[in-house]
């Protein structure tokens, strides 16, 4: 009886020393943690950089000049998400021709994390998207296409959590609305759920029992339209879990990201980078436990 | 026992870690633009240069000849550039309708705007009806009534654009209205109408609501960039002038 307790005593005590020396490495004081995100929207099928001849764009963009940027980036810190926020498809004959093939091929090269549907991704139809989806090795995430009755279900996920450095970044989907917008024929059987309902349950999702350090929004929505129609900036507004929403769909070159506030009055980012992959967005999310520093709150550079 | 004792570490553990979990401290936004002074990183050309290639050759392989430069804007209610699109699409759409059902089409209408480029003097290759038509239409058939066939007609005199029609079509604006017909008959209210359209302009686009709720739709399932191409590969010489097939008469 004695000698069990004993045991029993000094596996606790190992349990708590590994438990213990766990804790210390994750928690120790003064250790940064420095997570990067890189993005893009509405790509549109621009593989190769614009001719220097180009009215608007001169000598501008190219899938390759991305690369090395990126790679460049992922080398200070190797702790970087590359998102995409949609339209990955048509604007060029590399998609007319091979249908999305490259595209694809070339994100998965970029080793892009995850990417969400934009209304020109149906431009082939629903079955045209999901043709390609072998090509990807990003995962595409989308909360508010319900795509149970269509070739997609199962291949979209709502969200996707990814790790870096043991912080927890969710990164959920949000589409626009596909009626008046794209055929029908297209999007077959997809149905369009209200975002703002969904993004305020699946973030709180993210937040709460997932307990996500970071929530990003990967949006299709639009930056902000004049009529009630939604937008990322109403979305912002609406809801309270989101860190960042990265937009699309409206080509909005922002000079820098948008400081805006969300529904319980807190600071939080909305961005987008235009189109046709003529800038890349970088947003850095450094983390601490310094008590000192949190009482501050978040600074935000911009 | 063992268990529970772990158990409450792990709770403890659990509950310091809330206390001392990271706080989200700095951000930092920026824009990063893609210019030439980015090297290129010569994996990912090495992708797509094969891709490029075939492309290309597709792209600058010749389908016709024109002998004068197709331009949307040499008319004032028609164009050659016009004209030409509604009479191929009508020949290459009539084709299909008349195979599927063992109807004629009566007549072809898209939009000025549809048409993106004009096709210069010289050879024809598939880069031209891309730039023509870089869209993924689709040609449909809409089978209107008499009602909205007036309709459509005063749609064309209210926006006096060259609006493409096909050579079936005669219309001429005049001082106190209109002369409409189509293969030289004015319209029959006992009779329906086949109409040759985009899908695009069906579902309303460009305002031309006349094509919402037809008596019935036909969707060929034949884009019409395809339907251009295949015109141009079994045409030596692309032929179009201005017929006054719409005018205004002052």
């Amino acid at each position: 009886m004695k000698r069990r307790k004993f045991i029993q005593q000094s596996t606790a005590a190992t349990a708590y020393l590994t438990l213990g020396g766990l804790s210390l490495q994750s928690f120790s004081t003064n250790t940064l943690k420095h997570i990067t995100i890189l993005h893009t929207n509405d790509v549109h099928s621009h593989i190769e950089p614009f001719p220097a001849d180009d009215i608007d764009y001169p000598n501008l963009g190219g899938v390759a000049r991305r690369s090395t940027l990126i790679e460049k980036i992922r080398q200070e810190n190797p702790n970087t998400l590359l998102l995409d926020a949609g339209d990955i498809f048509q604007g060029t004959p590399y998609f007319n021709i091979y249908g999305g093939e490259i595209e694809f091929k070339l994100m998965s090269q970029l080793k892009y994390d995850a990417a969400t549907i934009g209304n020109h991704d149906f431009d082939n139809s629903i079955n045209g998207l999901y043709a390609q989806l072998p090509n990807a090795t990003f995962t595409f995430v989308s909360a508010n296409y319900d795509f149970s009755k269509t070739v997609l279900n199962n291949h979209v996920k709502p969200y996707k959590i990814f790790v870096k450095d043991g912080i927890k970044i969710g990164v959920f989907g949000l589409g626009i609305e596909l009626e008046g917008l794209v055929d029908p024929k297209n999007y077959k059987e997809t149905k369009y759920l209200n975002p703002v309902e969904i993004a305020k349950n699946v973030s709180k999702t993210l937040k709460e029992e997932e307990h996500c350090d970071l929530v990003i929004c990967l949006s299709h929505l639009g930056y902000h339209y004049k009529s009630d129609k939604i937008d990322d900036l109403k979305l912002a507004s609406q809801t309270k879990d989101i860190d960042l929403i990265i937009g699309g769909h409206t080509h909005t070159f922002l000079p820098k990201p948008t400081i805006t506030k969300n529904v319980a009055g807190e600071n939080m980012l909305v961005n987008q980078v235009g189109c046709y992959g003529i800038n890349l967005g970088r947003i850095d999310f450094y983390f601490d436990d310094n008590k000192k520093k949190t009482s501050k709150g978040t600074t935000i550079i911009v | 026992m063992k268990k529970i004792i772990i158990s409450f570490f792990t709770i403890f553990l659990l509950f310091s870690c809330t206390k001392n979990k990271l706080q989200l401290v700095k951000i930092e936004g920026k824009l990063l633009p893609i210019t030439e002074k980015l090297a290129s990183d010569s994996s990912i050309v090495k992708t797509y240069l094969p891709y490029k290639y075939k492309m290309e050759k597709e792209m600058n392989s010749v389908l016709c000849y024109t002998s004068k430069n197709l331009v949307a804007t040499d008319g004032v209610l028609e164009s050659s550039l016009g004209n030409l699109l509604a009479d191929l699409c009508y020949k290459k759409g009539n084709f299909v309708f008349k195979k599927r059902t063992g109807k004629n089409i009566d007549f072809a209408m898209f939009n000025f705007r549809g048409i993106r480029a004009g096709i210069p003097k010289g050879n024809v290759t598939t880069q031209n009806a891309f730039n023509l038509m870089p869209f993924e239409n689709n040609l449909v058939v809409v089978e209107l009534s008499s009602k909205k066939l007036r309709e459509l007609i005063q749609y064309l005199i209210t926006k006096k654009k060259a609006h493409p029609l096909s050579k079936q079509v005669r219309l001429r604006i005049t001082k106190n209205g209109y002369n409409f017909s189509i293969n030289g008959k004015p319209i029959n209210d006992k009779k329906t109408y086949f109409v040759l359209t985009s899908d695009y302009l069906q579902h309303g686009g460009d305002h031309m609501d006349f094509f919402k709720n037809p008596v019935h739709l036909y969707e060929l399932d034949y884009k019409m960039r395809n339907a251009i191409i295949d015109y141009f590969k079994e045409t030596d010489t692309l032929k179009s002038n201005l017929d006054g097939r719409f005018v205004m008469k002052n």
